[in-house]
This record gives C-alpha cells, sequence and structure tokens, in this order.
C-alpha cells in the first residue's frame, strides 16, 4: 500500500495542530511560546505572563483542540463509511438521521430545567447522543423489508424521519422563551465546552466506532460491487452493513454530542480523499479519518480567529470556507468520472 | 497492510495525548493586591440563578461582564472602574465601551477572559449564557456569579444590591435605590386617576410586515407598557417573542404603535407605506412612536428611564 498519502495528509495534521495552539485571541509572542517550552522542560515556575500563557495552552486551547480533532476525525471516518455503504455521492454521516435525531434530543434537553451539577450539564450532550442513536435504530427497522434492509429504503426512511424530527425541534424551538439562541448555536456547530471532560467523555466511543470502520475498508470495497456480487464474494452483506452502519453512526453520535452538528465536513473531506488519492476504502478510511480532523481543526482555527475575541460557530466556517475550496478541488481533478 | 498499522499508531498517539496526565494544571493565582481596604472583612456569600454558592473573600475588583445588563448595572452602583473586560453588545453607558471586548452574542473567548485576570466574571441568567459557558469558566478556576433574569422592577433592584454586594458597593445603593423607586412612584401616582388606558402595539421585528413579532407576556415590554398606563396588545398571546398577524393586528386596532425596532431602520414614514396597515387607527392619527428598546427590554437600571419614555408617549397631556 502506498505510504505517500499517508505522509501528507499527516503532515497536513501536524501543521494545522501547531497552527491550532499557536494561534487564538489571545496572541501569544514565538519567543514567549519557546520560553514556555524551555521553562517547562527545566521544570521551573513561570512568572507572568508565560504563567498566563501557559494556561491558557494547556487548559483551554490543548483539550479544545483535541475535542474539534476527535470531533473532525469522526465525522470524516463515518463519511467515507456512508458514502461507501450507500454507494452515493450525496451521502453523509447524518443522512439517516443523526443530526435530526441530536437535535430533536439536545434541544428537548434545553427546553427542560436542570440542576446545574455534573449530570445536569450532562444531559444535553447524553440526550443529544441517546436520541441519534434511537433514530438511526428506528429508521433501520422502519426500511427493513423481511430479512434484507435496501439501501434505497434506508435513505428514504432516514429522510422521513429527519424531516419529521427537524420539524418537531423547530415548534420546540418557536415555543422556547430563554433558550433559542443556545439551540440556533448547537443546531450550527457553535457549542463548546471548554476542558478535558468532554474529550475523556466521547474518546471511549470514537476509539470503537472509528476502530471498527478502519478496519471495514476491505467490506466496503466488496460493496462497490453491488449486494450480490459482494455477498457471492463471501460477505454476509446485511450484517456487515448493520455492523458498519452501527460504527460510523456511534462515532458521528459522539462527536455530534458534545460539538453540535457541525455540516459538510462529513461530506467533502471523504471526496477530497477520493479524489487525490483513489478510491480504495482500505486508505480511504483512514485518510478521511486524518483529513477529517485536520480540516476540522483548520476551520476551528478560523472559527476563533477571524473576529477575535467573537467565535463564529464553526458550522458556517466549515460551509462558507469548504464549499468553495471542494469546488476548486473538483474543477482541478484529472479522473472527472471518479465515483 | 501498512495503512492499518500506521492508523493504529495514530490513534495510540492521540490516546496518549489525551490522558489526563497532560492536564499540567497551572492555576492562575489571582493575586489581588487589594485587599488592603477590606481587612477583617467577611466574605461575601451569595447564591446565584443557577443555585450555586458563591463566595468573595473581598469586594471583587476586576470583573468582566458577559451581558449588557450586566455592565450598566456594574456601572449605575458604581463599580464601572472595577471592570476590566466586557461583552461585543455592552454598549452603555459610553464609558463602557473604551473596555477590552471578550466576545458576545455568537461566541465568547475564554481565553481572552482569562488573559483578563477577572477575580468576578458575571454572567447573565434565564437563557442569556449558557450553563455551559458558566461551568467552562468555572472550571479554568475563575470565580463566576450568573445574576438572575429578572421579570419585575423588585428583581431588577435586587440584582442591583447584588452586584452591589459583590462589587463592595453595599453603601451607595440605597440613594439608587430610592431614586429609582421615587421615579417610578412618580409614575404610578399620576398613572392612578386615569380612566384611560390607550391599546399598544409595541413591534421587535417587521422583517415580514404582514406577521411582525411583538412583545408577548412576561416581557419587561408588557410589564412597562400596563405600568405606565396602556394595554399591550401582545399580552394575550402567548409567548415572549410572539408572532401576530396583519389582520389580528386589524382587529385589535391599537391606537399606538411603539417601534422597538426603530434602531433597525424602522421610521413611522415606512410603516404607514406597509401595504395594508393604512386602516390602522394609529396610523391615520399619527400615533406611531420610535423608541429605543434597550430602555424597555435590557434588564438594568435604565428600564425606569424606559417607563417615564413609555408613560410620555401614552400620556402626553399628564407628563409634560
Amino acid at each position: 500500500m502506498k505510504i505517500r498519502p499517508f505522509l501528507y495528509t499527516l503532515l497536513f495534521l501536524v501543521l494545522v495542530v501547531v497552527l491550532s495552539i499557536a494561534i487564538g485571541s489571545v496572541f501569544i509572542p514565538p519567543a514567549d511560546l519557546g520560553r514556555i517550552l524551555v521553562g517547562w522542560m527545566k521544570r521551573e515556575a513561570l512568572s507572568e505572563p508565560l504563567k498566563t500563557f501557559a494556561f491558557i495552552l494547556t487548559d483551554i486551547r490543548l483539550p479544545r483542540t483535541v475535542l474539534v480533532l476527535l470531533s473532525g476525525a469522526a465525522l470524516g471516518g463515518s463519511g467515507a463509511a456512508y458514502q461507501g455503504l450507500f454507494r452515493n455521492p450525496l451521502a453523509d454521516p447524518y443522512l439517516i438521521g443523526v443530526a435530526s435525531g441530536a437535535g430533536l434530543g439536545a434541544v428537548l434537553a434545553m427546553s427542560l430545567k436542570w440542576p446545574y451539577s455534573f449530570w445536569g450539564l450532562m444531559a444535553v450532550p447524553a440526550m443529544a447522543f441517546i436520541s441519534a442513536l434511537l433514530t438511526v435504530f428506528l429508521v433501520y427497522a422502519l426500511a427493513r423489508v423481511g430479512r434484507t434492509v435496501p439501501t434505497t429504503n434506508l435513505i428514504l426512511a432516514g429522510v422521513a424521519f429527519s424531516s419529521f424530527a427537524s420539524a418537531l425541534t423547530a415548534w420546540m424551538m418557536l415555543h422556547s422563551t430563554g433558550e433559542l439562541h443556545r439551540a440556533i448555536a448547537w443546531l450550527i456547530g457553535g457549542a463548546s465546552q471548554a476542558g478535558w471532560g468532554p474529550v475523556l467523555t466521547v474518546l471511549p466511543y470514537l476509539a470503537l466506532g472509528l476502530g471498527v470502520l478502519v478496519l471495514s475498508g476491505h467490506a466496503l470495497n466488496l460493496l462497490q460491487f453491488g449486494d450480490e456480487q459482494a455477498q457471492q464474494m463471501g460477505l454476509p452483506v446485511t450484517r456487515a452493513r448493520a455492523l458498519i452502519l452501527l460504527a460510523a453512526s456511534l462515532t458521528t453520535a459522539a462527536a455530534v454530542a458534545f460539538s453540535g452538528i457541525i455540516g459538510f465536513i462529513g461530506l467533502i473531506v471523504p471526496h477530497v480523499m477520493r479524489l487525490w488519492f483513489g478510491a480504495d476504502y482500505r486508505r480511504l478510511l483512514p485518510l478521511s479519518i486524518i483529513g477529517g480532523a485536520g480540516a476540522l481543526l483548520l476551520a476551528d482555527v478560523f472559527a476563533r480567529s477571524v473576529m477575535a475575541p467573537q467565535e463564529l460557530p464553526v458550522g458556517i466556517v466549515t460551509a462558507i470556507v469548504g464549499a468553495p475550496f471542494f469546488l476548486w478541488v473538483l474543477r482541478r481533478a484529472k479522473n472527472q468520472g471518479y465515483w | 497492510m501498512s495503512g492499518k498499522i500506521i492508523f493504529l499508531l495514530l490513534i495510540a498517539v492521540l490516546l496518549a495525548a489525551c490522558s489526563p496526565a497532560g492536564t499540567s494544571t497551572l492555576a492562575v493565582a489571582v493575586t489581588e493586591p487589594s485587599a488592603s481596604t477590606s481587612e477583617g472583612a467577611t466574605p461575601i456569600t451569595l447564591i446565584d440563578d443557577l443555585g450555586r454558592t458563591v463566595v468573595l473573600a473581598v469586594p471583587a475588583q476586576r470583573v468582566v461582564s458577559l451581558a449588557p445588563a450586566n455592565t450598566e448595572i456594574l456601572f449605575a452602583v458604581g463599580a464601572g472602574a472595577q471592570m476590566v473586560g466586557r461583552d461585543e453588545t455592552s454598549d452603555f453607558p459610553a464609558a463602557a465601551l473604551a473596555l477590552p471586548t471578550i466576545g458576545g452574542y455568537s461566541g465568547f473567548s475564554l481565553e481572552s477572559i482569562v488573559a483578563l485576570h477577572p477575580d468576578l466574571v458575571l454572567a447573565q441568567g434565564g437563557g442569556f449564557n449558557s450553563p455551559e459557558l458558566v461551568a467552562s469558566l468555572e472550571e479554568l478556576g475563575l470565580t463566576v456569579f450568573s445574576l438572575p433574569n429578572p421579570t419585575t422592577l423588585e428583581g431588577m433592584f435586587n440584582n442591583l444590591e447584588t452586584v452591589a454586594a459583590l462589587t463592595g458597593h453595599v453603601n451607595d445603593v440605597p440613594t439608587l435605590l430610592a431614586s429609582l423607586r421615587a421615579r417610578v412612584s412618580a409614575v404610578d401616582e399620576k398613572i392612578m386617576p386615569l380612566s384611560y388606558a390607550p391599546t399598544v402595539y409595541y413591534e421587535l421585528d417587521a422583517t415580514e410586515p404582514s406577521k411582525p413579532y411583538t412583545a408577548g407576556p412576561g416581557t419587561f415590554v408588557d410589564l412597562l407598557i400596563s405600568r405606565a398606563g396602556g394595554v399591550n396588545i401582545g399580552s394575550a398571546l402567548e409567548g415572549q417573542w410572539a408572532q401576530i398577524s396583519l389582520e389580528q393586528l386589524v382587529v385589535a386596532n391599537p391606537a399606538m404603535i411603539i417601534l422597538g425596532d426603530a434602531a433597525y431602520g424602522e421610521t413611522p414614514e415606512k410603516v404607514s407605506q406597509r401595504p395594508g396597515w393604512g386602516t390602522l387607527t394609529a396610523i391615520q392619527t399619527g400615533q406611531v412612536f420610535p423608541i429605543d428598546d434597550n430602555l424597555v427590554s435590557r434588564p438594568g437600571p435604565r428600564l425606569v428611564d424606559g417607563l417615564e419614555a413609555l408613560a410620555r408617549l401614552l400620556h402626553p397631556g399628564v407628563f409634560k
């Protein structure tokens, strides 16, 4: 397997991580950054303003960077899996209702009064996560015909249920009094909670889900030949598809729970990777995971520096910057019939 | 299969990067050199809007305000000089504009707040600043007080007392409150004997002129209109930001139209030119007036200014 695509995407990721640590609404001079590193290595106590800068780095920028990185990885990876699973270039991780289900759960949680406690604060992400997974199970059950689950049924059931859930969400938002702004921010991917708590909470789900996805490259390759062919080649189609769907949905639901609904990353990152590095899913999945992490992190750097100290919801940036970039890649692609 | 191996390595790196060991918590020690004025003072202990018990050893000397009403309250109680940061929408009084901003409506910058070394971050509850934001700031070791979003003038007065207590201006606040209460009573006294209460349509947004938004029950606009001797036609609707149709408006036929959206360029002339609006009595009699919406919607001391402004509009004969 070619190693170069991995080197390129990893290099991109590392560059963006450096950018994300270095850039913020508080300007930390590069020289001070160096002094902080030296101070850490020598285990010396830092003096002001280095102490504050170091605190901003370790307790604000680093956890945020890691959370965004994980969310981007989840969206990129599950986007690639969904596209392979449905053999549809329009598929993204929200196709069969993860986003609308999560949105319904989150807005419902916001409309209720919770005590200010660990569990009270967990109500929104927990309900978003649970409601997203319930939606996927429901859509899967609705799309079932006998012992098979045709992809067309799955897409249609997903789209129909999504419209239903979105309508309920909109209705709840219209009838809310004070929580409207919070709900909108969540729905356009502007939610953010600081600290390592969210990172540690989503990590197990993402590790499990992404692990399954990375190992399912071969199965996805076979699925590209069509269900019957894949079955003849020895792939238990229904079971493989269910497993991949579950892994991708679990990953997306966990990512969405804390970050809100970030659009476009899960759609374009797999396409860009496919245009640049080919359609072999064994490679495409890990590349989309790394690429998704880098792309979302870059969007987040934009989101918090363009209007600093104001912050834009990152979901707006992914589409505003991502769409033109994707069109440019699409126009330049040599293998136009790549899908 | 080198791809898989690389990926597993990457996962391992990610896992290592995320372990809590990486959280070398360098808590910001906010050493306050200003404690000299309050020797032997008992700590200030108050319960905020989220039910959190907030303790300040000494009155706050470096305050960041996260809401425009909070900024106005801080200045009103005499703590303006103790402010070190404000949100983007805090535009009153003019002195506040000189303070650095730490973000605003679309999102707050945690690192800008931390860099100001506040010893108190004053948030606004009731859905204005989210509990997630309060939790994030608390996690960074900052002292946060979430001020309740009041629904009555008394509630707003309580907020003035709370902020005065947090910032060490308890002694100044009775004078302020007495003068505010006196102004409210002065309006009450003039309104009381009146038998005429004009109906009022208060416009919040008319981007779609056939379905504009008005202030519903439970808002300060609603409360102040009735206190100023009027009847808010929006109080019969549901929700605080209530949508009203032109048909309902024609049926209610308010005696007066007050443009809370004047800041967004709505003028009495524009309103009279809206299709279908010409049948309204208020338009035919020229009873359409702009108002500074901040006076009647921000839960700060200027609500009393708003009450007086409304009373002058509604009963010009009595308030001259």
